[in-house]
């Protein structure tokens, strides 16, 4: 019987048609080309592959490699292809040198990612790799990569390292780019300028079959060139990094620290006892960071930005210019006479000589370092002033060095006193004990290197910075062509500029042991008394000019006894050395 | 006499079955011999419980009620896509609100409730033609602009879908769906001058042989042709990355690091299924976390990967069935609000299966748009049963009202 089509019929005509369309394309796709789309399947043809960027490299100012990537054959993992996981673990540890727990632990971690290579192992010899590979048959799992990893020229704590990405740092960084087998900068430099150093990823869609045809899904845009890291290029003289390195005293903690007082760049950057970067690329190994966690000496510390400690009399200065800049004092006045000590209240503050220095003016108190002038000006002052004018100098502040993580020293205020002692009591004996860089004062090397660098510029104050530029786009950075000054006067500055001559270059002067004939040399002494132990910090800080160079720089030797027998020498050393390779 | 449609109500509960099937293994991961599951299936069984629950409220709920409610909750929902722009972006565009429960789209909520308002405002009786077209167009529009701006091509289109199909069920003359077809068709057309003089001409003979006053006539031409220099012009004035937005929709191929490497992964994994498939969480294209939305968008892939071309086959056909019992059902509604909204929702689950499987098999272009009752998520699953709901109710009350 014959039925009229009505309206009513339409939707599920309209609804037929669609599922009928959709039915076709899927039996296409299913039944008729099923074969080409299994073998993709199988083969893993079809898939975006990532393209690494090399990583930037650091050199020093003339140009010679600090930090370069070096080929290195590396043991990958992949995770769904493992047939045992405890005897694949036990073979990679038996070979390669990593406790199996540790081995464990990554294929547990990376349990959802199976069908993506995880990195194991770093830096395997040659031979080590051909050796083992023969027995890769039994583990279908492993395979080795030729990649490049970074090598450090030598032991230093500027350039910091890089290490494998931890699964947090990955949680945050994978927007970025980051694979979970990045290296990543860790400390120093290397995660200062990571994001200049590391680049940007590529990416590239693999689609030829096995026998190389092209199966054409795409036909444009098919790669996308990574970009390499900028390389860096850091005022770092790498000869008088190493000669600095070598002269300073064996079994000694401490550091050094040279610049370029016009610029602030910094030359030479050693702290000690160092530690070989080399040893955290690919992943350091538990032992080796057991041993260097455990080691009393703290080889892992920066003593330049991370270490801070009471200055001793290289602070003097600075109480020194404070003095002359409020008119207390002038070039000619004598303050109380020093028969070896002085008595506040029922306190008795001590000369280091015992003799006494007699009744000096502010040159010979500087020259030979006399407590008993300083004890005196500081009773002029209040302790808020004092602190000001500290930070006014960039003590008890970053100097903001392109490093992370610099500390900022200390310099105590009348607060801080009432919140640690209760009240504010015997604040004359603290301010007094401060005069002289000893008490709750805290430094760190680079600071005081800065500010005696600044005294050497006349007064500009320069931030200290290791890089000098990057060579990709030849850009100098801004920030440091800023100049501070120093809150002194033409006047103050000569002064003190002449105090420290008269220390390193008159007899008696407590720095005579860095003179050196044909340079000017300038600097302060100081040894700190400290709770570290019985012998004090020896620093010695200046600077030096010649018609060749003009440096600053600052030696400090951890418990190292006095400055001007233990600092000065190797200061005078530095100088020496470096008069001679400006040749 | 009431009457509940079991036969409807038990495919629904089928396909979400089926869909908790899916979740289930498409959130699988193998290595060794051990699976590791994530725990979207329980997640998704929670939602069912969560939607029964609203649709059982829904059908007990007086008619009164939800007559009086439609509107405020309309603007409720613009004010939302208003919101949701000025929210900070999740995956490059605003669609989403984000609670700490679910991530929340109005847009889901815009468009069931832009189908009632505009069966609500059309079906008002003794309302000339050019009322009907400028209330459905007005109620329209507003989300479409706002979703837009999101950016989302892909949900802006079922828009259009849905104001089409109440259309023409309406009393509206069906030569005015000329007025809605005829724009878009010279849009496309119109970049390309000669595709377009044909068109055009055709268009004239259509319009000449439907009698239609000069005036319409002149109109209608006039427009396309204004639209043809305009659309021109207007493409010029989209920056680059708009342009590449819009033909990547179009074609996804131009994007082989993005939506076009999807496609050729999902293609992969339901071609490679074959026949029979692979077998109950046997798919091997999933583990290899190609295709990041494999248990929402592209769950179908997983399901054609596995259970192959009679699972794939299975699926459409329960589809097929229950989207045409609802077809024959709605037909015989009375009351002209209530079926233009069941046609409506039929229009818009329709166009949604169609388009995610499309998606799946590469033939129409990616878009967020999940498979209803199967894909995972909350929100998506709470509006699509809740259409449904709607539609079992009138079906359920049709005869009081006949």
């Amino acid at each position: 019987m014959y039925k009229k089509i009505t309206i009513s019929d339409y939707p599920g005509y309209v609804i037929a048609f669609i599922f009928f369309i959709l039915l076709f394309f899927v039996f296409k796709l299913q039944v008729i080309e099923s074969g080409k789309f299994k073998n993709i399947a199988e083969k893993n043809i079809v898939r975006i592959q990532t393209i690494y960027p090399t990583r930037g490299e650091i050199y020093d100012r003339k140009y010679r490699p600090i930090a370069l990537n070096i080929p290195s054959y590396n043991l990958y993992i992949t995770p769904g292809k493992i047939v045992n996981k405890e005897k694949v673990s036990g073979f990679v540890s038996k070979h390669f040198d990593k406790e199996i727990d540790e081995i464990k632990k990554i294929i547990y971690e990376n349990r959802y990612r199976s069908y993506q290579d995880i990195l194991l192992i770093q830096n395997i010899p040659f031979e080590k790799m051909v050796k083992t590979s023969e027995q890769f048959n039994y583990y279908p799992s492993l395979l080795f990569k030729a990649e490049k990893v970074r090598g450090y020229y030598f032991a230093n704590h500027f350039t910091g390292y890089t290490g494998r990405i931890t699964e947090e740092e990955y949680r945050t960084l994978r927007e970025k780019g980051y694979s979970i087998n990045s290296n990543i900068g860790k400390t120093g430099l290397e995660k200062y300028y990571e994001n200049i150093l590391r680049g940007k990823n590529g990416q590239q869609v693999l689609q030829v079959d096995a026998s190389g045809n092209n199966l054409d899904f795409f036909k444009h845009n098919l790669q996308i060139a990574p970009q390499n890291g900028d390389d860096l290029i850091l005022t770092i003289d790498n000869d008088l990094q190493e000669y600095v390195s070598s002269i300073f005293p064996k079994n000694k903690k401490g550091s050094i620290v040279v610049m370029n007082i016009k610029t602030g760049g910094i030359l030479a950057y050693v702290s000690k006892p160092d530690f070989d970067p080399n040893l955290f690329t690919g992943g350091i190994s538990a032992k080796h960071w057991n041993e260097l966690i455990t080691n009393p000496n703290k080889p892992m510390l920066d003593r330049v930005i991370h270490g801070t400690y009471p200055p001793g009399s290289v602070y003097k200065p600075i109480m020194a210019s404070l003095g002359l800049q409020e008119g207390i004092i002038d070039s000619k006045t004598k303050l109380a006479k020093c028969d070896g000590g002085m008595w506040f209240g029922n306190r008795y503050f001590k000369c280091w000589l015992k003799t006494g220095h007699g009744s000096l003016a502010i040159e010979d108190a500087i020259k030979y370092s006399c407590d008993v002038y300083f004890y005196d000006l500081s009773t002029r002052f209040s302790l808020e002033q004092i602190n000001r004018y500290t930070k006014q100098n960039y003590l008890s502040t970053r100097t903001g060095i392109d490093l992370p993580g610099e500390r900022k020293g200390f310099f105590p205020s009348r607060k801080w006193y009432i919140d640690n002692y209760g009240k504010y009591v015997g604040i004359l004996g603290h301010k007094v004990n401060l005069a002289i860089g000893q008490g709750e004062i805290l430094v760190t090397p680079l600071q005081i290197c800065a500010y005696y660098s600044a005294i050497g510029n006349d007064g500009i104050w320069r931030r200290p910075h290791l890089l000098d530029k990057r060579i990709e786009a030849e850009q100098t950075f801004k920030n440091y062509v800023e100049q501070k000054h120093l809150p002194m006067s033409e006047e103050t500055l000569r002064l003190i500029q002449n105090s420290l001559y008269a220390t390193v270059n008159e007899k008696y002067g407590t720095g005579t042991a860095a003179s050196i004939g044909g340079i000017k040399v300038y600097g302060k002494t100081g040894s700190a008394e400290n709770h570290m132990g019985k012998i004090t910090h020896s620093w010695f800080s200046g600077y030096a000019k010649c018609d060749k160079f003009e440096i600053g720089f600052d030696v400090f030797v951890e418990n190292g006894g006095h400055g001007g027998s233990v600092s000065a020498p190797i200061a005078r050393k530095l100088i020496n050395y470096y008069y001679g390779i400006m040749e | 006499m009431k009457k509940f449609e079991w036969l409807i109500f038990g495919l629904l509960i089928l396909l979400m079955f089926i869909g908790i099937i899916s979740i289930y293994t498409a959130s699988s991961t193998k290595i060794e011999d051990d699976f590791l599951f994530a725990n979207y299936f329980i997640k998704q069984f929670i939602w069912i419980i969560i939607s029964m629950i609203i649709l059982l409220l829904l059908l007990k709920a007086p008619n009164a009620m939800i007559d009086i409610s439609i509107i405020p909750i309309y603007i409720i929902t613009i004010l939302l896509l208003i919101l949701v722009l000025f929210l900070p972006e999740i995956k490059g565009s605003h669609r989403w609100i984000s609670l700490n429960l679910i991530n929340f789209q109005p847009s889901e909520l815009a468009k069931l409730f832009t189908i009632m308002v505009i069966s609500k405002l059309i079906s008002k009786p003794f309302l000339s033609n050019g009322q009907i077209l400028l209330r459905s167009f007005i109620v329209t529009l507003i989300p479409v602009a706002l979703i837009l701006l999101e950016p989302d091509l892909g949900t802006a289109s079922i828009f259009f879908v849905i104001l089409f199909s109440i259309l023409i069920v309406s009393d509206l003359p069906k030569f005015y769906l000329i007025l809605i077809i005829s724009p878009i068709l010279s849009i496309i057309f119109s970049f390309s001058f000669w595709i377009f003089i044909v068109y055009i001409l055709l268009l004239i003979y259509i319009l000449y042989r439907s009698n239609l006053d000069k005036v319409i006539m002149g109109f209608i031409v006039s427009v396309n042709t204004f639209i043809f220099f305009i659309t021109p012009i207007f493409w010029n004035g989209l920056k680059d990355y708009q342009q590449n937005r819009i033909l990547t929709f179009i074609n996804p191929m131009r994007d082989p690091f993005g939506a076009g490497y999807q496609i050729i992964q999902s293609k992969i994994a339901i071609g490679s299924g074959g026949i029979f498939g692979k077998g109950f969480l046997m798919g091997t294209q999933k583990n290899m976390n190609f295709l990041p939305e494999h248990h929402t968008d592209f769950i179908f892939s997983v399901i054609g990967e596995e259970f192959g071309f009679f699972g794939c086959a299975f699926i459409l056909l329960i589809y097929f069935l229950f989207l045409y019992k609802i077809a024959k059902s709605i037909i015989k509604i009375k009351r002209k609000e209530y079926r233009y909204v069941s046609v409506g929702i039929l229009a818009y689950i329709t166009f949604q299966i169609f388009i995610n499987i499309g998606m799946n098999i590469g033939i129409v272009p990616t878009t967020g748009i999940p498979l209803p009752f199967i894909s995972y998520g909350g929100s998506n699953l709470l509006i699509n049963v809740t259409a449904i709901g709607f539609i079992l109710k009138y079906l359920n009350e049709r005869s009081i009202f006949a």
